[in-house]
């Protein structure tokens, strides 16, 4: 399940030199209208969405696919109270940011022994770590609740880092490992020549060199985290603690709220998202295609 | 000298180990052990043996349960790689929209599926977008209650998992598309291979890797379906979109049948190594026979 991981093709931004032969131009020229028509019915259902989102429930309701009359925003200030998208966003971001830190943290610190040191044991530590990237989470919520309730976690923020750090480490770990074992080990040597410990050789020498498999990490990390329903739903009761996809799913009936609630709340869910994706949008197809080993 | 240096560095994996152990190792194993009792998430918790598999091959819920997340398994992983694979070798094959089309493309992975489900449930419903585009374009025949009809909520559910992350399967495909050798490609196009001829036996088999990793991704993914069925239909109606995340979810945070849950998450997991690593092995089979 994870080796093949190693000959994933992390992105898809090369250029071929190679231009295709201009045989068959009428059968080119469907095929070009074909993939325009297939390429709009996926993004058909969001720009509907969003232009939904905009219009007046009653021009809505005269017209649901007709051309918009009139916009307004008062669609998203109403989706904005409904799921309390203030104060639940600062928490998402909170507990996404803090499992970021954490994930990293606990991953690279794992991944330089674990690529450094050949030995049996280590191997085996490895191996303990990828078995965790075949296990669903529903495998371990009951344990887990259980867990949480004793140790009194229930209900905190601390809680529920915890739980997405132990879920994501099997693939930081890998990410880690597999990065820094890429990474001759000459500088290092010379480093520990110098009287350089570990510590200050992994700080120093080894840290600054994990960036762009950090960055890959993240990206996904923090996709699978802000969007996730069943950790927060399940570990975080306190409603001034719930997150913005919590919220979204207990104040939202899809089946009885009209489109202008309903498009508006899916929206403001996914805008931070689609914020980082503008940004960042290399990293996250990189992400997205080397860290699904999941 | 390098030996406390290389004690000081398997001190490193130390908070690793530490919380990999007590949050996901520890649950797993307590995990299977509950399974083979009749605890009801309190402190009392006796052994029963087997008694809560038994139910479970008793309960006719559980195997349609079983048969829904197979099925919408299969059909997802079909569908979405069919159509990830149609939308690579269009784009491979013209350069001027390939970066742009892919990009649009993989918006849709990046909602969460939790919105992407309440945007569906509006589009799929009685008088909802879908069957409004129906009548508009004059096939008002068509129209359906999609989620509401046994016959074809699953599928409609598997759509909007389809919908979701065709572009995903497409990115890898095309990823794999730009990494073949062009000399072979070259040579292909000087021999006169072209359309069908071309795909079959120069692109498909080199494909193959790209292949084993979507088909493997995927299947996983959909075995382990969750947010969609339980905002789009809940398992409803009449449990025909019931898969074995929500039987777990439910016998466990509402059903009042602790042990019950616990014994399904086991055959879930099951389910998903066994046709996971039967799946992959034999994609790696066949690429080592390309």
């Amino acid at each position: 399940m994870t080796s093949e991981t190693s000959r994933l093709p992390v992105t898809a931004q090369v250029t071929s030199p190679r231009k295709p032969r201009r045989a068959g131009r009428l059968g080119s020229g469907l095929g070009t209208a074909l993939l325009w028509v297939g390429t709009a019915l996926f993004v058909l259902p969001f720009l509907f969405t969003v232009v939904t989102s905009l219009r007046t429930a009653a021009d809505v309701a005269r017209a649901p696919l007709g051309v918009p009359h009139s916009f307004t925003l008062k669609n998203f200030s109403d989706a904005f109270h409904q799921i309390h998208y203030g104060p639940s966003t600062l928490n998402t971001l909170l507990i996404t940011g803090l499992s970021c830190v954490c994930i990293t943290v606990l991953g690279s610190l794992a991944g330089y022994p674990l690529a450094r040191i050949t030995a049996g044991w280590s191997t085996a530590v490895y191996r303990l770590f990828i078995l965790g990237t075949s296990i669903p989470v529903f495998v371990v919520v009951a344990p887990l609740y259980l867990l949480m309730r004793d140790m009194n976690l229930l209900d905190t923020y601390a809680g529920v880092v915890f739980i997405y750090t132990a879920i994501n480490l099997p693939l930081a770990v890998f990410f880690y490992t597999s990065f820094i074992r890429s990474i001759p080990v000459d500088l290092e040597e010379a480093a520990a020549l110098d009287g350089c410990g570990a510590f200050r050789t992994f700080f120093v020498v080894v840290l600054p060199l994990l960036r762009p498999v950090t960055s890959t990490l993240l990206t996904f990390v923090a996709l699978q985290v802000w969007n996730d329903l069943l950790v927060p739903l399940v570990f975080l009761q306190d409603p001034g603690k719930r997150t913005v996809m919590v919220n979204a799913y207990s104040f939202i009936d899809p089946h009885t709220v009209q489109p202008t609630t309903l498009f508006p709340a899916a929206l403001l869910g996914v805008l931070p998202l689609l914020v980082i994706f503008v940004f960042f949008q290399r990293q996250v197809v990189a992400g997205m295609s080397a860290g699904a080993v999941k | 000298m390098f030996h406390r240096r290389r004690a000081t560095m398997a001190a490193f994996l130390l908070p690793a180990i530490a919380v990999y152990s007590v949050f996901m190792l520890y649950p797993l194993v307590r995990g299977l052990y509950l399974s083979f009792t009749d605890s009801l998430g309190g402190p009392v918790a006796h052994f029963v043996g087997l008694q809560q598999y038994r139910a479970m091959a008793d309960d006719p819920a559980v195997s349609a349960a079983l048969w829904h997340t197979v099925l919408y398994a299969v059909v997802v992983v079909v569908v979405q790689n069919g159509l990830g694979l149609l939308f690579a070798s269009m784009l491979f094959r013209r350069p001027r929209v390939r970066q742009a089309l892919n990009v649009v493309l993989l918006t849709p992975t990046l909602i969460s599926p939790v919105m992407a489900a309440f945007i569906w449930s509006y589009l799929l419903a009685p008088g909802g977008g879908l069957n409004g585009l129906l009548d508009a374009v004059g096939l008002g025949s068509l129209r359906h209650v999609w989620l509401g009809d046994p016959h074809t909520a699953l599928y409609a559910v598997a759509a909007v998992n389809v919908w979701m992350f065709t572009g995903y399967s497409c990115a890898i495909f095309l990823a794999s598309y730009m990494s073949m050798p062009t000399e072979l490609l070259e040579a292909a196009a000087l021999d006169g291979a072209r359309g069908w001829r071309r795909f079959r036996s120069i692109e498909w088999p080199l494909l193959a890797p790209a292949l084993t990793v979507n088909v493997t991704l995927s299947l996983i993914g959909s075995l382990k379906v969750f947010e969609f069925p339980l905002v789009l239909t809940n398992g409803g109606p009449a449990g025909a979109t019931d898969t074995l995340t929500l039987l777990v979810y439910r016998n466990i945070f509402g059903g009042g049948k602790f042990a019950l849950g616990i014994a399904l998450s086991v055959l879930l997991l099951v389910t998903v190594v066994v046709l996971s690593s039967a799946t992959n092995s034999l994609l790696r089979l066949r690429e080592r026979r390309i």
